[in-house]
């Protein structure tokens, strides 16, 4: 099962005030335009606002890595796959917490205020929990395993466990990983608006056996490497340094970390990425991952070490990422 | 590779605890006609589900999460496991939610407003309460695929398992009544006034039902090394995604065949060692003939072969969304380890587009495998065989 190593080979940020995946370290530039103003096509108006975010992140990592833009196509016509690139083989896992919230709170508060028949049929689809995954597969042609997880703080570093697991079990050559939290009113009412905000975008990667980024030769930026899931934080960071001896540069801690957590194990520089991009709940893991990736390929830095989840959640999870040279696209 | 064992079943249904008491149900195969709401706030002209009894289920917060204490500590039991004992790092906990706490939020709402009280919890919450209720350690995972996401659960469950990462997995699903869910099938016209009849000439939709379904998943080796005692053994899953409409299945069923086939495939198991299919049959018009056509297509594509007997459990507890693959666990598992295919539950005279045989009484298992579907909105497919065990 662990036969095949799992490699990152694109990117994709729909987040406002963020340039691209380089640019979430610096944090938001001021008057970043709402990425979902960039979306083009038919039904829009029918999507809620997290499967939106959701498609632009996606579009964008799909063609960092250089893949098509409609994997079910026939290879030559527009937006078509390759030979190499099997929409039968290609995967989604999306990780939220929040998610599809509108539609459920404004269809429930239609049903309680006028009934059922007051509400749309054409934004019913959208109360279910996987909506946001299931648009992805329609639009992009991804038939392959497709999974929505709604599993709390560590929510985002899971996603990109369970693509990596996925894959190193044979289900899948590719898997587009999504960590999206919206911001909108039920939002707002529901979560409480305290703390640094709130998070309102979507990150997105694309991780792929090695031997099937090798075979299309697309471009590694990094391995994903050990991931461990505990009920004590320290605990899951632990776990994932045991048998890993790269040591990572940089470390991305769990969000609303207690003022004076700047540094972590053995003096790591810390960063709290909450603190620039808003509290991320099901986002985080995945914006950790995707931040991290963007930093090994421009550094050339050996790890970097995300975890997720602390003092008052139900557990913790810790992940590394590694540099994409030890492996080599084809190992 | 060492198999995946099911050591522990529980469940919660209408018909009440216990997969003792669903297994008597099934053996009974009586219609149950479903439940009127008593919900003076479901005003909608079906508002009908079957509903759980609440008497001796523990107290959690949330409906969903106490069908699901109830049917974990009962898995667990039968595991003869004590979640004390079992390592953080060995363990993990899989479970699949379509609505989750839902329904409590829209109760919360009745009460006055979601801004005062306890903090809002999603769907993630049914886990956590499961873990915290019971002790359970390790790394919880809560899977949202709609109405099949207890079947992505458990094969998440036993992937973890397979992949060397757990020894001792707890799986399944759990769902409640939610007034959105009942509200939006309504507007669709999606509701059955009779019940839930799936493969009937006359269905005219689905009737959702409450309910949980835990299984205890061990490795082989780990059952043995305890002396546990094996009812069946979880095999692999296949998984597929239909990419073609965010309700409405894809009505060649290409991508329900190519589950089905990478479950069978992938467990080294040819379509004559099944026996029979719990199927994800709805009563919604056309899914039950789009997976008929399919379990055509998978069982039935040589010359004097047949689609093995179809139990369809929804006839008997609804369709329980985000627990209904478990549930269907759940039977498979009660169906090999009693060899018998139960009577199905009459439904009236069956729709000549579903080309499957449904028994309508008891007979014995003719092989010694069984095959379950789960499908959801958003074409999320799932499929997976529970068979007999070797002893370990």
């Amino acid at each position: 099962m662990r036969a095949r190593d799992v490699v990152i080979t694109g990117l994709g940020t729909a987040v406002a005030g963020a340039g691209g995946p380089e640019t979430l370290l610096r944090g938001p530039v001021a008057g970043g335009d709402d990425p979902v103003t960039r979306l083009r096509g038919p039904g829009l108006r029918y999507k809620d606002r997290a499967t939106r975010l959701a498609l632009c992140a996606a579009r964008d990592a799909l063609a960092d890595a250089g893949l098509p833009e409609a994997l079910d196509a026939p290879e030559g016509t527009e937006g078509g796959g390759g030979p190499l690139v099997d929409g039968l083989r290609f995967g989604v896992v999306v990780s939220t917490n929040w998610g599809n919230v509108d539609t459920v709170c404004e269809t429930s508060a239609t049903i309680h205020r006028a009934g059922y028949t007051a509400t749309s049929p054409m934004l019913l689809p959208n109360t279910a929990s996987n909506v946001t995954a299931s648009w992805v597969a329609i639009t992009h042609g991804l038939r392959g395993a497709n999974v929505t997880l709604c599993n709390g703080p560590t929510s985002g570093l899971d996603a990109v466990h369970w693509a990596r697991t996925l894959i190193a079990a044979g289900r899948l050559d590719h898997a587009l990983v999504i960590g999206v939290e919206p911001v909108n009113e039920p939002v707002r009412r529901l979560v409480g608006t305290g703390g640094p905000g709130l998070f309102d975008g979507a990150v997105s990667l694309v991780a792929e056996a090695a031997p099937a980024a090798a075979a299309r030769g697309a471009r590694p930026l990094a391995r994903v490497g050990p991931y461990a899931r505990r009920a004590d934080p320290d605990a899951a960071v632990a776990a994932v340094r045991a048998d890993e001896p790269a040591a990572p540069a940089r470390w991305y801690v769990p969000e609303g970390r207690p003022a004076g957590g700047d540094t972590g194990p053995a003096g790591l520089p810390a960063h709290d990425l909450s603190l620039r991009w808003g509290r991320s709940s099901g986002a985080l893991g995945v914006l950790q991952c995707v931040a991290g990736t963007a930093e090994l390929a421009r550094t050339g830095q050996a790890a970097a070490l995300a975890s997720a989840g602390g003092e008052g959640d139900d557990g913790a999870a810790a992940l590394l990422l590694l540099a994409a040279t030890a492996a080599g696209a084809g190992a | 590779m060492d198999p995946v064992i099911v050591t522990g079943v529980g469940a919660v249904t209408c018909h009440g605890p216990g997969a003792d008491t669903l297994w008597r149900a099934m053996a009974a195969g009586a219609v149950r006609p479903p439940d009127k709401l008593p919900d003076p706030h479901a005003r909608m002209d079906l508002p009908l589900m079957y509903l759980a009894p609440e008497d001796g289920l523990p107290q959690a917060p949330g409906r969903a999460a106490s069908f699901a204490v109830a049917a974990a500590r009962e898995a667990l039991s039968v595991a003869g496991l004590d979640p004390a004992t079992l390592p953080a790092s060995r363990t993990a906990l899989v479970l699949g939610t379509c609505m989750g706490g839902t329904g409590e939020e829209e109760r919360r709402r009745d009460r006055g407003g979601a801004d005062g009280g306890a903090p809002w919890t999603p769907g993630f919450d049914v886990v956590g309460q499961v873990a915290t209720a019971l002790g359970l350690p390790g790394a919880h995972t809560s899977v949202s695929n709609a109405c099949s996401a207890s079947g992505f659960a458990l094969g998440m469950a036993a992937d973890l398992i397979r992949a060397g990462e757990a020894d001792v997995v707890v799986g399944g699903g759990a769902d409640a009544y939610a007034r959105i869910a009942l509200g939006a099938f309504n507007r669709m016209g999606a509701v059955d006034p009779l019940g839930c009849r799936p493969f009937a000439a006359d269905r005219a939709g689905t009737v959702f039902g409450e309910g949980a379904a835990v299984l205890v998943l061990e490795s082989a080796a780990h059952a043995a090394r305890r002396g546990a005692r094996p009812l069946a053994e979880l095999a692999e899953s296949g998984w597929s995604c239909d990419a073609h409409h965010p309700t409405a299945p894809e009505p060649s069923g290409a991508q329900i065949v190519r589950a089905m086939r990478e479950s069978l495939d992938r467990s080294g198991t040819a379509p004559d060692a099944v026996g029979c299919v719990v199927p994800h049959g709805t009563g919604t018009r056309l899914n039950d003939r789009v997976e008929s056509a399919a379990l055509r297509e998978v069982f039935a594509g040589g010359a004097g072969r047949e689609v093995p007997a179809v139990y369809s459990l929804k006839a008997l507890v609804g369709h329980t969304g985000g627990a209904a693959a478990g549930l269907a666990a759940v039977a498979a598992t009660l169906i090999v380890r009693h060899a018998t295919v139960p009577p199905n539950v009459p439904v009236g005279p069956q729709d000549p587009e579903c080309g499957v045989r449904l028994p309508q009484s008891a007979e014995p298992l003719a092989a010694p495998a069984v095959l379950v579907n789960a499908y959801a909105f958003g074409g999320n497919n799932a499929s997976f065989l529970i068979r007999e065990a070797v002893p370990c």
